[in-house]
């Protein structure tokens, strides 16, 4: 029998900033993900990068009005979806808990809300947004 | 009671022929066996897989195998069949309910029950105890290996940070499609030092003291981990081959599993050539003059998932959004290149996948030409290779830190 060497980690969860809403809760994303943030203003939008210390990476892709249109994540674990995701998790959770078995990428395409969800154990990446909040003349594709 | 009676004529039959039988997964079939007076064969290094629709009939692309697992140090083994061969990930899960043998579980220093949460790209998780088990694959043995027991019914409420990935607790038959996944993967452990330090272990281990779960850091030997590297030979990596299928498609596929690289006669590299990967296990593919460098090949991927239908200007099937449905068949050729510099094309079709899933009246479960989107646009994509890139193929899949031909040093692939 394996003794195993544990010790607690933290285990808060404060709630933050989530896709569809004001992005005034992220320094909240950054308590929960104990990350460095990191604030890029591109042309017709903001860019919140939160590094934590494993390697995670959420963006939070932020409207000129301080909405959050879109996110997107990298990392060697998958992010909290629930959070990030806010009121469009269960748009997720009808597709993803709908699909026979097998493995491979989760695509959410609807008129509202589009996620892609993809990678494997160690590298684990992708992104959602909601198509009508995009910025006037912002592709989706800035969102990475 | 009956399953009782299974599991003893297993440990009756393993215990009457251990040289010759054990941990050969054909055993367990009932097949014609060898007389016990004649000498011992080799021990074998080689195993059978098979591509089918699984357990739950419904499984297209899934390759599976046979595990036998064995109480630490015992002749209480069982040998079970249909699961899944995951080169996507690294460590042995096994459904509850297909386990019939007893355990040790894992504990800290106050007898609590360690338990992990494996969570998969599409949301789905895995949840449940790490069990202690000698694991026999082929010939081969890896003694006293952290193992994932996936809980039918969870000992502890599932902790919201496993489910916020949205899916399933794939803890059934029907939702995993398998009687368990065997992760034989570049890495050695399914977490590794991120776990050991808690300012960089994810929420993947738990303890659970008084019925509250809560996430610990796990040291490398304690971690579910990948047999193979485990094996007093042969672990240096994995050879995956099996035949071509046609274009149309197969109800079954039968190829093998062959452990080590460059140890024994059925393992040379041949004429592969040995693309090195990121510590992530990832390497870069190129289509389009395009460089994806999130790209990979997995067993545990049941098609090809490359870019997306508007960057390739082909549809999705609109009945399988996520499939593509080309009218007729598409040929690409991706250019792969390996950390190392190593460098070459890899040329697929893809076909109509409508087209593929009713072929034989629904009764094919492998493609090579099947195929879906990995991502929305061109700054999310990568080329996932999949079971498709599998077939025809001999892949060899180097652990990382453990020394192979060539002075080549995992993690690396090599086709």
């Amino acid at each position: 029998m394996a003794a195993v060497l544990a010790a607690a980690l933290c285990g808060s969860i404060p709630a933050g900033a989530v896709l569809g809403e004001y992005a005034n809760s992220i320094p909240l994303d950054q308590q929960h993900l104990r990350a460095q943030l990191h604030e890029t203003v591109r042309q017709g939008y903001t860019v919140q990068r939160l590094k934590s210390p494993d390697g995670r990476i959420v963006r939070e892709y932020v409207s000129p009005a301080g909405v959050v249109f879109g996110i997107s994540w990298t990392g060697p674990t998958m992010p909290d979806l629930r959070q990030l995701l806010g009121s469009y998790f269960g748009q997720l959770q009808q597709v993803a808990q709908s699909r026979q078995p097998h493995r491979g990428p989760l695509i959410v395409k609807s008129k509202d809300f589009v996620l892609e969800s993809g990678g494997h154990m160690r590298s684990f990446h992708g992104s959602a947004y909601v198509p009508s909040l995009l910025p006037k003349g912002i592709s989706p594709e800035v969102i990475r | 009671m009956k399953r009782w009676v299974g599991w003893r004529k297993k440990l009756i039959f393993f215990a009457l022929l251990p040289a010759v039988c054990i941990g050969l997964t054909t055993c367990g079939g009932g097949g014609s066996s060898s007389s016990s007076s004649s000498p011992p064969p080799p021990v074998s290094n080689s195993q059978p897989i098979e591509v089918d629709l699984g357990p739950a009939n419904n499984y297209v692309n899934g390759l599976f195998t046979s595990v036998t697992v064995c109480a630490p140090g015992t002749s209480n083994c069982q040998t079970i069949p249909d699961v899944l061969v995951d080169t996507g990930s690294e460590g042995l899960r096994l459904l509850s309910s297909a386990v019939t043998l007893s355990l040790p579980a894992e504990t800290d220093g106050n007898s609590n029950d360690l338990q992990e949460c494996m969570s998969f790209a599409d949301g789905s998780y895995l949840w449940g105890p790490v069990a202690t088990a000698d694991v026999q694959l082929a010939g081969e043995k890896a003694s006293s290996v952290p193992i994932q027991i996936v809980s039918a019914n969870p000992s502890y409420a599932v902790p919201s940070q496993c489910t916020s990935g949205g899916g399933s607790n794939e803890n059934t038959v029907a939702s995993l499609g398998a009687n368990g996944i065997l992760g034989i993967g570049n890495f050695r452990h399914d977490c590794g030092t991120a776990c050991t330090s808690s300012s960089t272990a994810p929420a993947l281990y738990y303890l659970c003291p008084n019925s509250v779960c809560g996430a610990v850091t796990v040291g490398l030997t304690a971690q579910v981990q990948n047999p193979v590297w485990l094996f007093s030979r042969d672990n240096n990596g994995v050879l995956i081959s099996l035949p071509s299928v046609s274009a149309t498609g197969a109800p079954t596929v039968a190829g093998t599993l062959i452990f080590g690289i460059g140890t024994q006669s059925d393992n040379a590299l041949g004429s592969a050539v040995i693309y090195t990967t990121d510590s992530s296990g990832n390497f870069q593919a190129t289509y389009n003059g395009i460089a994806y460098s999130n790209s990979y090949i997995d067993s545990g991927s049941n098609a090809l998932y490359f870019l997306d239908h508007n960057t390739l200007g082909i549809p999705d099937c609109s009945d399988n959004p996520g499939w593509y449905c080309p009218s007729s068949t598409v040929s690409y050729t991706v250019t792969n290149t390996g950390l190392n510099g190593a460098t070459g094309p890899v040329s697929f079709n893809i076909a109509n996948a409508d087209s593929l899933f009713s072929s034989n009246g629904g009764n094919n479960a492998a493609f090579n030409d099947l195929g879906g989107d990995s991502g929305t646009s061109t700054s999310s994509d990568y080329f996932d290779f999949g079971i498709p890139f599998f077939y025809g193929r001999n892949v060899f899949v180097g652990i990382n830190g453990q020394p192979g031909p060539n002075g080549s040093v995992g993690p690396y692939w090599a086709y």
